[in-house]
């Protein structure tokens, strides 16, 4: 009788004890869940790599603060460069670390060297893919290592009170000696070079091969002594009235604008580049983290979350039935239709990826030379 | 004649237990060890910078494959290859030493009388505050400060609205040549006159009063008795300014505006904006040796000077 | 000695265009953060404190400054006992190989800080240990140890050996005599080293831009970031955060050790 007592006494424990671990785990299990069943533990934050002034705080107000307010994950923009994340990505990849960053919001170009680099994720399975236009897609590389979110255009900024005979026709006109030292570009040229070629005489079938009118024409504005910086420093340089024209993407004339400086840009004839921005996650993350990245990437996908970030930055984005801001209907800066591509320079991204290191040496080169 | 009688002091027993360890663990002929072991700690520190070195020769033999952007497995001289012959680095390279020259030579200038002040007053007060205005910059940072200047100079700082004043329009004072040597002048300020104040304390003042009685004017004592005598703290200080102002990174960075950049800024490029680390790996090894160079042919040439560490006399 | 008239105007001049150009940033900086507008401007417009109040409140930039002191700490240990031992032992001993020892231990200061800076980043970074913050610590120890065995044999020149000889006559041990005799003479060349190497690894912003990446930003790093994005005046509040711990570093060094050892010659 004792052994079956005893027997039947574990096996009452085992049950109860199997019953109390079961009701156990159901109510851990139901209070950490929220609106995701099966939803990974959230992480303390996620870095964001941005690009500062009028490009992070869109950022925020568009996608960050809805994101934390929906999940309570704090989102925290990092400003380092977007050239200068580059190796350390790479490098923590390389060296099995956890990469710096969850997100790096990065030109398209950038993302693929990235990619061919072998260190981005997998972005294909994002549902709110299915929803977005062809933009989206990146060419030249398969899958979705990085969803493009944006287009923009490199315009030519300007002061109208230095314009006094109407807005500049061609890109030639900053060559005159009375915009000595008032002119500014990017630090490396870039959205300058395609436009220079065509401004020298060469023709955009001659990208990358026969670039020699590109960089003659940039020759010239040597003597211009033109102003070299990175986005935020055009707005400034706009707003303390330290130059009349810029070769710049037109968020930044239009930041300078709202701050109340007086500026217009437009696409002169010789053309202006066009092109991507997007968004793409570094391998080496924590699952829970990449889980929670890849919903932030989504969040971004949608269409009350592009409007609100693009209304801040005023370029077309990749969802069908964004309106554009009022500032911007019909604006050369916000192209949507074909006709509005026609005056604008599109370059595939495996030739710029190739040799886009080239150019930016060489512009450089010519400018400290 | 009573001694109360105090008990054994507790600090005096561990100390006789500290002695006791070392007597045992100390071999007996180790007398003559004792400098090697105290040194071996700070070599070993160092070391860790040997290690850096071996580190970027061995990056700098690779190069870049730009279709999968990973460094390549064999070794090749093709980055020095570029580096010697290309046509920027070059450029880049004249700037930083010509750049690294002028700063020397201004520095001194103003850091001499600034030491002999410093050192041949009378009035504490005085020497307090001219240290305090040394040392406070000297402590603060060289990003804080070229902020400053970034303020002062800027189209709408002081400077111009002064200018303006007297009627004259407002003149691109940043992001220049001029603009990056001054700042890298009043940087190195400090250092100068470190270098320098120890060696003009040496020279006792009833020098300078013989030579004056024995007829010399003070520029006369100045040039053949006060200079030759301080030459340890010149050549210290010179050699300190050159080498710093030479592989300076933030002055050309943040005043230079993009369009003079230094050996270090482009050595940065290299890295993080075109990420061929093999190029940029080159560029460095290539400037430590121009550094080393310069700073061995004047160590062997004139002694270390006041940069001196240990019993060199000066 | 009575100095001639002309001698002291030129002297004069050129200490009085020094110690503007020393001090002038310092003050536009500090009085910059003071203004009540919204951007950066010296004179300031009115008068406010609003912009402390923003960089008090932010997270980012209390953290980063922690992380920095945590850096000069680590620096401030490690260097300490390192370079206090070398600086005792070069001063005191004669030592074979004294030239190459010398030579080496300046390694720091011959090689550009950029040079180190990458073959720390390459070296940490083949042993995996890039992405945490003591590395930069023991980074910011190496690159300024000259300067505190500078500090240390600058001091320990005084030390004079019969002293170490008389302790010995009177019975210490060697332990009793180093703690009693030798480290208290170099205890104003340790005091004005650490206070040094503190500060200098509190400012260090070359090597921490290539050891830190956004998850643990120092100061500096993080005002250099700004100041590449928009400029606004509470990076001049931060900045003054410097101006206040170089302005408290010289007090106590003055207190303890006196600025004047470092007019001393060796």
């Amino acid at each position: 009788m004792k052994k079956t007592t005893k027997l039947g006494m574990r096996r009452r424990s085992f049950l109860q004890g199997t019953a109390a671990f079961g009701a156990a785990t159901a109510i851990s299990g139901l209070s950490v869940s929220s609106l995701w069943a099966d939803a990974p533990e959230k992480p303390k934050e996620i870095i964001i790599r941005a690009w500062g002034g009028s490009w992070v705080d869109s950022l925020k107000k568009g996608v960050s603060d809805p994101f934390t307010e929906m999940t309570g994950i704090s989102v925290r923009h990092d400003l380092t460069e977007d050239n200068e994340i580059q190796p350390k990505v790479w490098a923590a990849v390389a060296q099995n670390r956890v990469p710096p960053i969850h997100i790096n919001w990065d030109t398209t170009t950038n993302a693929s060297k990235s990619a061919l680099r072998g260190v981005t994720e997998d972005l294909s399975g994002l549902s709110n893919l299915a929803n977005t236009t062809e933009l989206a897609k990146p060419v030249g590389v398969e899958g979705y290592p990085i969803v493009n979110t944006y287009g923009y255009v490199y315009v030519l900024a300007y002061r109208p009170e230095a314009f006094p005979d109407g807005p500049p026709k061609s890109w030639k006109e900053l060559l005159d000696p009375k915009f000595k030292g008032r002119v500014a570009f990017y630090n490396d040229g870039i959205g300058f070079h395609f436009p220079a070629q065509v401004a020298g005489g060469g023709s955009l079938d001659g990208i990358p091969d026969a670039m020699g009118p590109a960089w003659e024409f940039i020759e010239k504005f040597k003597a211009q002594k033109p102003l070299l910086g990175e986005d935020p420093d055009f707005t400034t340089w706009f707003q303390n009235g330290e130059i009349d024209a810029a070769c710049t993407i037109s968020t930044n004339a239009r930041a300078a604008k709202q701050n109340g400086v007086n500026i217009e840009w437009v696409v002169p004839e010789e053309g202006a580049k066009f092109d991507t921005d997007g968004l793409w996650i570094p391998k080496g993350l924590p699952e829970n983290e990449l889980y929670w990245a890849k919903e932030y990437i989504n969040f971004a996908l949608t269409k009350e979350a592009q409007q609100v970030w693009l209304d801040g930055l005023g370029l077309p984005g990749v969802v069908p039935g964004l309106t554009p801001p009022a500032d911007l209907i019909n604006d050369a800066s916000y192209p949507t239709k074909e006709s509005d591509f026609a005056n604008l320079i599109r370059v595939s991204a495996q030739i710029q990826v190739e040799n886009e290191s080239e150019w930016f040496s060489k512009f450089k080169a010519i400018m400290q030379s | 004649m009573g001694k109360a009688n105090r008990p054994y002091p507790l600090s005096w027993r561990i100390m006789d237990a500290a002695e006791a360890v070392f007597a045992a663990v100390w071999p007996s002929r180790g007398g003559r060890m004792a400098p090697y072991i105290m040194l071996a700690p700070a070599l070993l520190l160092v070391g860790l910078l040997v290690i850096g070195m071996i580190q970027i020769g061995d990056t700098s033999l690779r190069v870049l494959d730009r279709t999968t952007f990973l460094m390549s497995e064999d070794w090749t001289l093709a980055n020095y290859q570029k580096a010697v012959s290309d046509a920027f680095f070059f450029k880049v390279a004249w700037r930083s030493l010509l750049g690294a020259a002028i700063v020397t030579v201004v520095t001194l200038m103003f850091a001499f009388p600034y030491a002999y002040v410093m050192v041949r007053t009378n009035n504490a007060a005085l020497r307090k505050f001219l240290l305090i205005a040394l040392f406070l910059p000297f402590f603060i940072g060289q990003v804080v400060r070229a902020y400053g200047w970034l303020i002062i100079l800027g189209n709408q700082g002081i400077v111009n609205d002064m200018l303006g004043l007297v009627g004259v329009e407002p003149i691109r004072l940043l992001f220049n040549y001029p603009a990056v040597l001054f700042g890298l002048v009043q940087y190195m300020l400090p250092f100068g006159v470190l270098m320098l104040a120890p060696a003009l304390t040496a020279i006792p003042e009833e020098i300078e009063a013989a030579a004056t009685s024995l007829g010399a004017n003070w520029w006369r004592s100045f040039i053949h008795v006060i200079l030759p005598m301080a030459k340890p703290g010149l050549i210290g200080a010179g050699l300190v300014v050159m080498t710093l102002s030479l592989t300076d990174f933030a002055m050309p960075a943040i005043l230079g505006g993009g369009t003079q950049d230094f050996i270090a800024n482009a050595i940065y490029d290299q890295f993080f904006r075109t990420s061929d680390q093999g190029m940029g790996a080159a560029l460095a090894l290539l400037l430590v040796a121009i550094g080393s160079l310069l700073v061995g042919v004047v160590f062997t040439v004139f002694g270390a000077g006041t940069l001196a560490m240990g019993r060199s006399k000066l | 000695m009575i100095q001639p008239r002309s001698k002291s105007v030129v002297l004069w001049c050129l200490v009085a265009i020094a110690v503007v150009a020393l001090s002038a940033p310092t003050i536009v900086v500090l009085g910059a953060s003071f203004t009540s507008g919204n951007i950066i401007a010296f004179p300031p417009e009115g008068f406010s404190l609003k912009w402390y109040a923003k960089i008090f409140e932010s997270d980012e930039l209390r953290q980063a400054f922690v992380r920095s002191l945590w850096v000069a700490t680590v620096c401030t240990v490690v260097s300490l006992p390192v370079g206090t031992l070398a600086g005792i032992a070069l001063s005191k001993f004669q030592i074979r190989f004294e030239r190459s020892i010398q030579i080496y231990l300046l390694l720091p200061f011959t090689i550009p800080l950029i040079g180190s800076g990458i073959g720390l980043m390459l070296a940490f970074g083949k042993a995996g240990i890039i992405g945490q913050l003591w590395p930069v610590g023991i980074a910011a120890a190496v690159i300024n140890l000259p300067f505190m065995i500078w500090a240390v044999t600058a001091s320990a020149a005084s030390l004079d050996p019969d002293l170490e000889f008389a302790a010995a006559n009177c019975g210490a041990g060697p332990v009793q005599t180093f703690f009693s005799v030798t480290l208290p003479a170099v205890t104003p060349g340790m005091i004005t080293g650490s206070l040094l190497m503190f500060i200098l690894a509190l400012n260090e912003f070359l090597v921490s831009l290539l050891l830190v990446d956004a998850r643990i930003v120092t100061l500096p790093v993080q005002i250099y970031n700004s100041i590449r994005s928009i400029i606004t005046p509470d990076l001049a509040a931060v900045s003054v955060v410097f101006i206040a711990s170089a302005a408290l570093a010289i007090t106590v060094l003055d207190r303890l050790v006196g600025l004047d050892i470092f007019l001393k010659s060796k």
